[in-house]
């Protein structure tokens, strides 16, 4: 008898626990549900506009990565009976993968920098434990000193018309937005781009301001090719 | 008697499983679309928000239309210059130009804008760090600058701005080749952007000008900056 009390009592528990989840679950749905609603009024247009454009270059941007698939294979074919053609080809696809527009793999590094975790109250400037675009600006810029080959930032290459900015407590890379941890993948030699580590380096500035700091060796890195398109407007070559 | 006890117990045991099982079942519903909503992201914009998100998909869309038409001109010219090895040549010429240009391997103009910025005189504090010119030239690249150079020195993908001896005799290294003080930055773009980068409220050269350094800017219609000096070697990549 007291066994099936305990039992009944046990269950009574788990079905209020559950209930009481379902509850909060509920709320939290409904209540941003009526934040919904509440903004809808008159925009419908506006955000269908925005739909399309957003669907619109998806699709264009499929279309354009099929079509410089096959201008690679057009020039491949059209340049592979002639060496001198064939060696400029080789350069325009070597440039290529040195721009960003195509993906590289390599050995190298990989730095994640994430926010600190001590109690911000325990500190003399919270600020400095949490990670800043001019600390990832620092970061890329002793990676290339220490002679990366390619970089990318939470998957976003970094190409010549690449900035960083601050957007409140995100970062904006190529005009995309990411947020902390940032993963940086560099490839180069290890050994040498693993000296960001040094004395007196700017990891370890972040370092003893408590921001989390981690480096990685790894003899297969993989980085994305860049996900936007360069264009260009005010520059030509000079005659 | 027993039996009929033991037929309960199942049959409370089932309905208990049951309704356990719908509980955890709508949990997982309720987490779905929880994790939904982050998504719907554009529901929630408002009104000005919408007009910026709008005009950033426009603007995306429209370069790269512009990119998708530039490559199936390539590719066009490609197969029509297909039987000819002479032509073909121009084409591929006329690409790996383009390539070299991105990469900064070859002497550009357009209109710009040149910013020159002097040290103050016999001060340590005043002295210029690679971190200043990091940060211009990070601006200049927000506001669209399509080539970069500090003193002659071209800013390719891969440039490092860096300080020799952090004190008095400290020097600045860009792409390993020493440059020294007034630093002469000139930025290819859209010079109302640029200029309004750098001068307007938080920009940059403004924040240089409140610190007390002497800094001009000028708009030059024919800006001309040269190329990358070195060769670009890669060794590691593929």
């Amino acid at each position: 008898m007291k066994n099936k009390n305990v039992i009944s009592i046990v269950l009574g528990m788990m079905c209020f626990a559950l209930t009481l989840g379902i509850c909060i679950q509920i709320k939290t749905v409904t209540g941003s549900n009526s934040i919904i609603g509440e903004n809808k009024g008159g925009n419908d247009e506006l955000r269908a506009e925005v739909l399309r454009y957003k669907e619109r270059y998806d699709n264009k941007y499929k279309d354009l990565e099929k079509a410089e698939k096959e201008l690679e294979k057009e020039r491949q074919s059209s340049t592979q009976n002639n060496a001198e053609l064939e060696q400029k080809e080789e350069e325009i696809k070597k440039g290529n993968k040195m721009i960003g527009i195509t993906e590289v793999t390599g050995p190298g590094v990989i730095v994640t920098l994430s926010d600190g975790k001590k109690d911000p109250n325990t500190v003399l400037n919270a600020s400095d434990l949490i990670v800043h675009d001019a600390d990832v600006l620092s970061v890329i810029n002793e990676l290339k000193n220490a002679g990366a080959e390619a970089i990318s930032i939470n998957d976003q290459r970094i190409v010549p018309t690449s900035s960083i900015s601050c957007g409140g407590n995100i970062i904006d890379i190529n005009g995309e937005k990411v947020g902390a941890p940032f993963e940086i993948k560099a490839i180069g030699l290890p050994e040498q781009l693993a000296a960001l580590s040094r004395q007196g380096g700017y990891l370890e500035i972040l370092r003893e301001a408590s921001v989390g700091v981690e480096l990685k060796k790894s003899n297969n890195i993989t980085i994305p090719k860049y996900t936007g398109v360069i264009t260009y407007k005010y520059v030509q070559n000079s005659k | 008697m027993k039996n009929s006890v033991k037929s309960e117990k199942i049959t409370m045991a089932i309905a208990i499983a049951i309704s356990c099982f719908a509980l955890v079942l709508i949990m997982f519903m309720q987490f779905k679309i929880v994790n939904q909503t982050d998504i719907t992201a554009i529901e929630n914009m408002r009104e000005t928000e919408l007009r910026t998100e709008l005009a950033n998909w426009k603007a995306k869309y429209e370069e790269t239309e512009l990119k998708y038409q530039e490559v199936a001109t390539k590719i066009e010219e490609y197969k029509q210059t297909k039987q000819s090895n002479e032509e073909t040549e121009e084409v591929v010429n006329k690409e790996l130009r383009q390539v070299n240009m991105t990469l900064g391997k070859t002497d550009v103009e357009g209109e710009g804008i040149q910013v020159t910025l002097r040290e103050k005189e016999n001060e340590e504090l005043g002295k210029i760090k690679s971190e200043n010119l990091l940060v211009i030239v990070n601006s200049l690249k927000q506001a669209g600058a399509e080539a970069i150079s500090i003193n002659e020195e071209r800013i390719i993908n891969m440039s490092d701005i860096v300080t020799i001896n952090n004190n008095f005799n400290g020097f600045i290294k860009v792409n390993g080749q020493r440059i020294l003080p007034p630093y002469v930055i000139k930025a290819i773009g859209n010079q109302t952007y640029i200029e309004s980068a750098l001068l307007g409220n938080g920009g940059y050269v403004d924040e240089l000008k409140k610190l007390g350094y002497d800094v001009s800017i000028e708009k030059i219609n024919r800006l001309k900056i040269p190329k990358y000096n070195d060769e670009i070697k890669t060794k590691y990549m593929e």
